[in-house]
This record gives structure tokens, C-alpha cells and sequence, in this order.
């Protein structure tokens, strides 16, 4: 036979083994999954939405004339999807809790004097009000092609004026009869509402921006976290078994439960360092990166976290490392050598990588009832979503994560327990009641 | 006086019956050798008595202890030292020595025992150079040295001079003869003849997870009509 074809065939039937197959499966359906995910937000950012007009300047010619534009856009859907709103212009926070009462998030707004400012050839502007939602980094997407709305209203204004204005002084006026409220100086036109306070001069979009550059960290650093110390308790698993220091160590008289504890123990403080120094790194990363994005001061909007928050993230993320390394080492007790161990790291691998993701793109209000079961039962994801559910006092989710954290750690530090007190640690899966289910699924077990 | 009873002992690894109910005792200060064929069930006797694998029926007393019912009280009175064990290759041969004797004794105890350690391993100067940078002859001489120091009741050996040296297997066997006379148990398991005729007082053959033989060296080379142990074990296995 030919030798590079013999040595070929041995190096894929040494490389591709059930486990390796099972891993690709697995990150293809993960991705299609996560794909589902992002494109359902996706989905949801770009269909069209309700919008609120409070319209100060009922009368109003330049008035009419932007909200004919408004209905002309949305086409046959106008009458479903504008609302023209009762409260009267200037009222804000009256205004946003008429919103909130009929599910809007956005409404535009014209005050009295939009009319006669245009025709006294002076820059008027358009309010534009917010409910800010924390849903993610496509949840802001509305408010941040509001400009673009009201650029698209100020040319069709600018259309007609050119035709009926010929005073070459009023040139600058005519191009943009409307102000863009994104320019510096502009007016505080942009309302959003955020736990109950109504705050100007800010957008969700630059809300969100600036959360991201704060909690955007925190799930990949517990990701990176997550990944490197599980490597490292599976490796050591895996390393003990094959130089037989672990049958020594078991039969030390020492009761199975300190052994656990110890590992798990040694484990998590490596991982909070390793944290610590990731935070660190990443957050001058982030601020590098996001700096002139996220350029607002949260603490400004009520986005801030208190001692008690801190207090409450470190025990989720302590909680979630031990649970992580309680998988580990579960998963390292059917490991037989350290080469076998490096592939037993995907499932975890996985577990963190889906709430990473899905708290990029989304967040937990805006996922359907069985994804945020999902979510839930999966342990990494809730020192992922604490900062900003501790930012938005969602503490009834920070509260349920840090007890279902807590069961999930007594429950497996207790499976770990009982395998470190079984035949498995020693025999591997091959021996026992597990193996014949494998077995009758048609997996083979390797020799 | 019985250190050790092993009483119609089983352990089947699903369908497959590794060992099919086994009697025999260990006097206290014997040395006892277990031989038998690979996958006779050595390894997994050995490692039951151990308290690192459950039998499936039967009972197995250590010092009076029962290996099912008093794990954490066995593990005090016995030491085991596998097959091919390693040790923790960051670690120099006296803090492996240190690591090891902390589970046992502290204080003043702790002292003396990894003292002890530190003389049975006879690494001079090596004792503080990293495991990794052992020969397998000074790895096998810490392991002895880290089973022995304790002062265990009964010391269980698996194939402990496999793979060494002429003098390093004579030295390690002298430390075995040298901790029997001093009154431990020693249970080992040897594929070499020559090796279990010189150190055991008397000797079990397992063969299909069956004892198929017991006895001292003298009587069943007697009972063979054979020259030596070798001879006495081909033809055992063959029966």
C-alpha cells in the first residue's frame, strides 16, 4: 500500500473518533442556534415599529407637511403603526407614561412654533422621545436611525421651501430647516426614559453603547475564565490519571469530599486571579476600543453599580467558576490521559460560549419564554447578564441566579463526591451502566 | 494474627466477572506475593483491598476493618503503591515527601516522618531537585519511601521493581525485606519469579479470577515437583 495513504488512514482513524465528530456536530448546531438567535433580533431591529407622534402645531402648514411625509413612508401600514398621542407637547414624562400605556418605544414630537419658525426662516427642531429597554446591542437600533428620519423629514421641508423661497441669505436655512440633534450644540431634543426618570440629550443608542462598554467585558472575561482554569482541572485530571498519582492520592486517609473540595478550592482561586488580571487587561482594552462610542456617564442616568452590586457580581461569578469547575471535573473523571482530556473542554466550552453570545446580541426581556428557560439553566449565563440586570434593578433574576447557582454548585460538588467515590474515576465510563446505554446507541467506547 | 481476609470476593465490571470469589488471608508481618497471568485480576484485588475499586459481593477485612463499611478508616493503616505510579513532576522529592506525610502527622511527627521519607528514598543532594529530573530507579525509591514512612500496617506493592535496573530492584527489595522484618504486612504482586520466591512467605495464584494455588514458595515447588517458581506458574496457568 502506499505508505502516505497507510499513514493517512491511521492519522484519521486516530483523529476523527466519535468524540471528534460529536465536538464539529455540536458547534454546528451551537452556531445554528446562536444564528437563530441573532437573526430573530436582527429581525426584530429592523421590522417596523409603532411609533408616537405628539403633534404641538395641530394646525400647523409644516407641520401637516411632516406628518404627511411620516404616513406617506409607512405606506398602508400608517393607520396600525402611527399613534398620534393624546398628552400635550412639552409635557415629557407624561408623555413617555402614555407610551409605556400603548407599547411604544419611540414617538416624535413638533412643538408650536414648528410652523412659524420655518416660515420665519429659522431651524426649528423635531423631540424625539425614548423608552429605553435594555435589549442588547441590536435593542437600540430605532433610536439610531432616528436622525436619519428626521434628516429624511427636513429634506422634504427643504424640497418645498426651495421652491418658494428665493432669499439667497436664507440658503443655510433652506438645506436644513430641521436641526440635527445629533450635532454638538443642538438643542436637548432627545428624551429617554430610563427606571422612571425622563433624561435629555440622550439617546438609547448612546446608552447602550456605553453599557456595552462596561458589562461587554464581564462575559467574555468569564468566558476566558471558564476556558482556561476548566483546561486546566480536565488537563490535571487527565495528567493524574495517566502517571497513576490520583490512585495514590485516593488511597490517602483523607475523605473523598476534602479531596473535591481541595481541587475545586485551589481551582477557583486560580480562576478569580485569572479573572482579576483579565478585568483589568480588558477593561483597558474596552476602553481603547469603545472610548468614543460609549463617551456618557452612566452614574449621570442612574446606570450605576453600588458596593452591595459588586458585592453581588464577585459571588455570582465565584458561584459560576465553581460550578464550571465542578463540570470539569465531573467531565475529568471519564477522562483517561491528557491527551483525552484536551477534547473533554468542549461541552463547557459550549455552555459558555451560547450566553456570551446571546447576551451580545440580545437580552434576557427580549427572548421568548423556553430561551430564557434556556438561559437560565445554564450557569454561566448569570454572572453574564448581572451587571446589567443589577444596573436596570432587575434583582428578582440577579437573586433566582445566585440560588439556582448555589443548588447547582451543592448538586454537582455532590455528583463530583459520589463519582470520586465510585469505580468510574478508576475504570472510566466503559465499565459501568453508562456505557451500555452508549453502547445501545451505537457509540463506541475507545479501547 | 490476620492483617488481612478476603472472603468469596466478586467484582465484575458490567457483564464481564474480573474476579470470581477469591479467599485468602495475610498474616501479620507476612510477606505475601499475589501472582497470575495479565488480566488474571492482580490489579483489581489489589486495588479493592485499597478501597479504590467497590466489590461487587463478598467482604475484605483490613486490621478489622471492613474495606466496604470503613473506607476512611482502612486508608489509615494501609499503603498502596500501583503499578507504574508517578508522582507530581513539579514537585522536588521532599516536598512530594512533605505533601504526602501531611495527610498523616503533623508537628513534631510530621518532621520525623519525612525524615524517615527522606532517608529510605537515599537521594542525597536529588532529594531537592524536581521529580521530573528523576530516573525511573529514584522515582521508584521515593514511592517506596512515601509508602513506607508512614509506618503502615499492611503495605500493597503492584509490580514494584517492573521495569528497573538489577541494583535498583535489589535495593528496593531489601527495603521490602527490611520494613517486613520490622513487623508490616506487605501484599505485592509480581510477574517475577525469582523475585516473589526470594521476598514471599507464601504466595497466591489468581488465574481467570480464581485462586488456583496457595502456599509457600517451598511447598509448591514441592507440590509441582519444579525447579523454581517459573516453572510452577506455566503450569498452573495451563491446568
Amino acid at each position: 500500500m502506499n505508505h502516505l495513504l497507510n499513514l493517512t488512514k491511521k492519522e484519521l482513524r486516530e483523529l476523527l473518533t466519535p468524540g471528534a465528530v460529536v465536538s464539529v456536530l455540536v458547534m454546528v448546531f451551537l452556531f445554528m442556534g446562536i444564528g437563530s438567535v441573532a437573526g430573530n433580533a436582527v429581525d426584530e431591529a429592523t421590522a417596523l415599529s409603532k411609533i408616537g407622534i405628539v403633534n404641538g402645531d395641530p394646525s400647523g402648514h409644516w407641520s401637516e407637511f411632516a406628518l404627511d411625509f411620516i404616513y406617506e413612508a409607512y405606506g398602508s401600514n400608517a393607520s396600525e403603526y402611527i399613534v398620534m398621542l393624546d398628552t400635550p407637547y412639552g409635557n415629557n414624562e407624561e408623555i413617555m407614561k402614555e407610551m409605556i400605556e400603548k407599547g411604544l418605544n419611540t414617538a416624535y414630537g413638533m412643538g408650536p412654533g414648528f410652523t412659524a419658525s420655518i416660515n420665519a426662516k429659522t431651524q426649528t427642531t423635531i423631540d424625539e422621545y425614548y423608552i429605553f429597554t435594555n435589549n442588547g446591542l441590536l435593542g437600540s437600533a430605532a433610536s439610531a436611525v432616528s436622525p436619519l428620519i428626521i434628516q429624511l423629514i427636513s429634506q422634504s421641508i427643504s424640497k418645498e421651501l426651495i421652491s418658494t423661497v428665493t432669499d439667497p441669505s436664507a440658503a443655510d436655512f433652506i438645506l436644513h430647516p430641521i436641526k440635527d440633534p445629533t450635532m454638538q450644540g443642538s438643542p436637548d431634543t432627545r428624551h429617554t426614559y430610563v427606571k422612571g426618570e425622563v433624561y435629555d440629550g440622550v439617546s438609547p443608542a448612546e446608552l447602550s453603547a456605553a453599557l456595552m462598554s462596561q458589562t461587554m467585558m464581564v462575559p467574555i472575561v468569564i468566558m476566558m475564565i471558564i476556558m482556561v482554569i476548566g483546561t486546566m482541572v480536565i488537563s490535571s485530571m487527565g495528567s493524574e490519571k495517566e502517571n497513576k498519582t490520583l490512585e495514590t492520592l485516593l488511597t490517602m486517609p483523607v475523605r473523598r469530599t476534602t479531596i473535591v473540595s481541595g481541587k475545586l478550592l485551589a481551582a477557583a482561586i486560580v480562576g478569580l486571579v485569572y479573572g482579576m488580571a483579565y478585568m483589568v487587561g480588558m477593561s483597558f482594552y474596552m476602553g481603547g476600543i469603545m472610548g468614543s462610542v460609549g463617551s456618557i456617564d452612566l452614574q449621570d442616568y442612574g446606570l450605576s453599580l453600588g458596593l452591595t452590586d459588586w458585592i453581588l457580581i464577585a459571588v455570582m461569578i465565584f458561584l459560576a467558576i465553581f460550578c464550571a469547575l465542578g463540570l470539569c471535573m465531573i467531565l475529568g473523571a471519564f477522562t483517561k490521559n491528557y491527551k483525552a482530556a484536551q477534547t473533554m473542554m468542549l461541552p463547557i466550552s459550549v455552555l459558555a460560549m451560547i450566553p456570551m453570545f446571546i447576551t451580545m446580541f440580545t437580552s434576557w426581556g427580549s427572548l421568548p419564554a423556553l430561551m430564557q428557560a434556556f438561559l437560565f439553566a445554564i450557569p454561566f449565563s448569570h454572572p453574564m447578564m448581572v451587571m446589567s440586570n443589577l444596573m436596570f434593578g432587575n434583582m428578582t433574576l440577579v437573586l433566582a441566579g445566585i440560588a439556582y447557582l448555589s443548588v447547582f454548585t451543592l448538586v454537582i460538588i455532590f455528583i463530583t463526591v459520589k463519582l470520586y467515590k465510585s469505580d468510574i474515576l478508576l475504570t472510566g465510563i466503559g465499565q459501568t451502566k453508562a456505557a451500555k446505554t452508549f453502547k445501545a446507541f451505537g457509540v463506541k467506547r475507545r479501547p | 494474627m490476620e492483617t488481612l481476609t478476603i472472603k468469596d470476593v466478586r467484582k465484575s465490571y458490567g457483564e464481564i466477572e474480573a474476579v470470581k470469589g477469591i479467599n485468602f488471608s495475610v498474616e501479620e508481618g507476612e510477606v505475601f506475593g499475589l501472582i497470575g497471568p495479565n488480566g488474571s485480576g492482580k490489579t483489581t484485588t489489589l486495588r479493592m483491598i485499597s478501597t479504590l475499586l467497590r466489590l461487587t459481593t463478598g467482604s475484605i477485612t483490613v486490621c478489622g476493618r471492613d474495606v466496604a463499611g470503613e473506607p476512611d478508616d482502612v486508608r489509615k493503616v494501609i499503603s498502596y503503591l500501583p503499578e507504574d505510579a508517578g508522582a507530581y513532576k513539579g514537585l522536588t522529592g521532599r516536598s512530594y515527601l512533605k505533601f504526602m506525610a501531611g495527610f498523616f502527622a503533623d508537628g513534631e511527627e510530621f518532621e520525623k516522618m519525612v525524615q524517615k521519607g527522606m532517608e529510605i528514598a537515599d537521594l542525597g543532594d536529588r532529594i531537592d531537585s524536581k521529580i521530573e529530573t528523576y530516573s525511573k530507579g529514584m522515582m521508584r525509591r521515593l514511592l517506596i519511601a512515601r509508602a513506607i514512612m508512614p509506618s503502615p500496617k499492611i503495605a500493597i506493592m503492584d509490580e514494584v521493581t517492573s521495569g528497573l535496573d538489577v541494583v535498583n530492584a535489589y535495593e528496593i527489595r531489601e527495603i521490602i525485606r527490611g520494613i517486613a522484618q520490622k513487623g508490616v504486612t506487605v501484599l505485592l504482586s509480581s510477574h517475577n519469579m525469582f523475585e516473589v520466591d526470594m521476598l514471599c512467605d507464601r504466595i497466591a495464584m489468581i488465574n481467570e479470577g480464581r485462586i488456583v494455588l496457595t502456599g509457600t514458595p517451598a511447598e509448591l515447588k514441592e507440590q509441582y515437583g519444579a525447579a523454581n517458581l517459573e516453572e510452577v506458574f506455566v503450569r498452573a496457568v495451563k491446568e
